[in-house]
């Protein structure tokens, strides 16, 4: 028996040839410059308007942090990227080879359909990995303009990036494996976009079950990431949904397997995908990596809270959409369940957006419960809730020891990033695409 | 009759795949029903049949890039078995793998790969002619300079049996008589041939053996003379001239 090894390493070859021939790809990296120009030269001027250029107060930009300033807009192209342009690289390369009948004699090699997938998904990440050098090129500018980077917020934020780019490849492979038709594949792809986004809505509108299905979205997990969390749990199902995607994939590249049978082995493998991610709620482990730990309490509080025994819940009769809950929800729950894993929070309203509700006597009551012990309140703000629970402790309110966030304030022009976004990189890739196309001759 | 002179028909020769009850449907269209025969080791079997007969779908299920319904498919000679990407390579016809890329790196793919035979690579090429087309793209190439490049690449492959779905579809006349010689010098080296052909012209130039398909059933197995002396007892084909005679009586 061969080894299979040289095989494969041949077969990624391959695919990074065929990938290379690729119009979508070349597009998608020719495209990325400007999308990612645009952001950054945009994110720079604006960061440089609110730290006190053209006579804005100074002092304004105190609090700011390039990872909201700079580096969530600029990588807001990549988002776009990965939903409108990724999705139809990935597909042209799976579904080729079905086309142009490549397939029928590469599936005659007895390597596993999972390894010939695993090769296209390497491939796909690799040149994912290109589209990064805009990217790359905006973090030395920044640098280079003397602005601050703080690297874990930064890595979060590519961590997020790469994820969200590995569930939009996992999903174009599974479906570009099923449907013969590349266009169809790319229709149903974009279909699922916009039914994640419909899913974010009613999420917002209903809260609920809803909610907690969205945060598994592309869109909200790479949210997340954005602002600096990593929630272990999240990065797991994430993991587990490219998992599945990737396998469905190599389920249907088995043409010698009847399509009923690809089909309830698919249906298997997507259930116990579901079940895994079901299970991956249940990791409330989160790392916080933003410079100004926006998701976790004062040291002095978390180390107070930690001691804190007996069983903590809460009542909040607010509305999905009320302002007050989102509120609530940014500034101190999300923060008590990082410290508190065994924290119960309930919401409670009998409308979505509250304005009716307003007249009800137990509307905007936000109820604790520790350990039988009950108390009141109508405030929402973290320190109000910090209060609250210490009074329902008994615990003595920790001294406030650690100093606020300073910020990174910068005024700074965007100098050279329209020339090398707009003309040197826009240049530069037609010029490779049209190297590259000619050496293949 | 066309020429038979060193044209295999020992039955004593193993079987090298043995198919039993092989079906197909599609819908409620029967493409293969209850199809068995024997291929035999060293032997160019022919499989003939019109248009629209289940040449394509019975390769295909062969070679594993569909699934059968019903029926078995062993490969071995019964007492040594083995798998199926170990015994035999199917070539479909009318495919254009890789369009964007050369021949040259198409050839080097199939060596590299599929394990092929490195020591074959210059005669093979030489045979086919294949050397003006090995810097071209493969999606640029005309379909009998496609066909000629698949064929280089197939021939390539190591396993002992090879599929081939309408090996000249495409070729003229000059090219179709090399490339027949140059399947039946692959098969003098020790491989076993079994190729679809619909023209029986062709079929008849190079082919040991046959099998008969038309409408999804085997309608005769054997050598031109076995397919003769089968044609023969049908009422009103008494002792058909030639093979075109003896294809039309039997199906």
């Amino acid at each position: 028996m061969p080894s299979l090894r040289r095989p494969w390493t041949r077969l990624v070859g391959k695919e990074w040839r065929e990938l290379l021939a690729s119009r979508a790809w070349w597009v998608m990296i020719f495209l990325v410059g400007p999308l990612v120009g645009v952001s950054f030269i945009s994110a720079v001027r604006r960061y440089a308007e609110a730290s006190g250029l053209g006579g804005t107060s100074a002092g304004v930009g105190q609090a700011f942090s390039p990872l909201d300033g700079i580096w969530v807009p600029t990588f807001v192209a990549y988002e776009i990227a990965a939903t409108f342009l990724l999705p139809f690289v990935a597909i042209r390369l799976v579904a080729s080879d079905r086309r142009s009948g490549a397939l029928k004699l590469e599936v005659q090699h007895p390597m596993s359909p999972l390894s010939r997938v695993a090769a296209k998904a390497l491939v796909l990440f690799a040149g994912w990995g290109l589209a990064g050098i805009p990217a790359v090129a905006a973090g030395i500018l920044w640098k280079g303009y003397g602005g601050s980077t703080y690297g874990p917020e930064l890595a979060s934020v590519v961590a997020g990036c790469l994820l969200n780019a590995g569930l939009t490849i996992a999903l174009a492979a599974a479906v570009a494996s099923i449907v013969e038709n590349p266009s169809t594949a790319a229709i149903l792809v974009l279909s699922f976009t916009v039914g994640t986004w419909v899913l974010g809505f009613i999420a917002s509108v209903r809260g609920g079950l809803s909610e907690r299905i969205a945060g598994f979205t592309p869109e909200a997990m790479s949210d997340v990431f954005q602002h600096g969390l990593i929630p272990l749990g999240t990065a797991l199902a994430v993991l587990i949904l490219i998992a599945i995607g990737l396998g469905v994939a190599a389920l249907w590249t088995r043409l010698g397997v009847s399509a009923r049978r690809r089909a309830f082995e698919s249906a298997g493998v997507v259930a116990a995908g579901c079940a895994l991610v079901a299970a991956c709620t249940l990791f409330h482990s989160s790392w916080d990596v933003s410079e100004d730990r926006r998701h976790s309490f004062p040291e002095a509080d978390q180390k107070a809270l930690a001691g804190i025994k007996g069983p903590l819940s809460i009542e909040v009769h607010l509305a999905p959409e009320d302002p007050r809950r989102s509120d609530l929800e940014r500034q101190a729950l999300s923060k008590l369940r990082r410290v508190m894993p065994s924290v119960r929070v309930r919401y409670v309203s009998a409308t979505s957006i509250g304005i009716f509700e307003q007249a009800n006597t137990g509307y905007g009551e936000v109820w604790y419960d520790l350990g039988g012990r009950r108390t009141m309140s109508r405030m929402t703000t973290e320190e109000a809730v910090l209060e609250t629970i210490y009074g329902l402790a008994g615990v003595t309110p920790p001294q406030e020891t650690e100093p606020s966030f300073a910020g990174h304030p910068l005024v700074a022009r965007p100098r050279g990033a329209a020339v090398i976004f707009y003309g040197l990189w826009p240049a530069l890739v037609a010029g490779l695409a049209l190297l590259v196309s000619r050496r293949k001759r | 009759m066309h020429e038979t002179s060193g044209r295999l028909d020992d039955r004593s020769r193993p079987t090298i795949v043995t198919v039993t009850g092989l079906a197909k449907t599609y819908g409620s269209v029967v493409a293969l029903d209850n199809i068995a025969f024997a291929v035999r080791r060293g032997e160019i079997l022919g499989l003939i049949g019109p248009n629209g007969a289940g040449k394509t779908t019975l390769f295909e299920c062969l070679a594993g890039v569909q699934a059968a319904d019903k029926g078995a498919v062993a490969f071995g000679d019964g007492h040594e078995t083995a798998c199926r990407g170990d015994v035999l390579f199917y070539l479909p016809d009318g495919i254009a793998p890789w369009p964007h890329q050369s021949v040259a790196w198409g050839l080097r793919f199939f060596l590299d790969f599929f394990g092929g035979r490195q020591d074959l690579y210059e005669e093979v090429v030489g045979r086919l002619d294949i050397k003006p087309l090995v810097s071209q793209r493969i999606g640029d190439l005309s379909q009998g300079q496609r066909k000629r490049a698949m064929l280089a690449m197939a021939l390539l492959t190591p396993q002992p049996v090879l599929l081939i779905d309408e090996p000249f579809e495409g070729l003229d006349l000059r090219q179709s008589r090399e490339t027949a010689k140059t399947l039946r010098w692959d098969a003098s080296l020790g491989r076993t041939l079994f190729v679809s052909i619909h023209q029986i012209s062709d079929a008849g130039r190079i082919c040991d053996r046959f099998v008969l398909l038309s409408g999804g059933h085997v309608c005769g197995e054997g050598t031109a003379a076995e397919l003769a002396s089968l044609a023969g007892n049908r009422p009103g084909f008494a002792a058909p001239a030639d093979f075109e005679e003896i294809f039309l009586a039997l199906t």
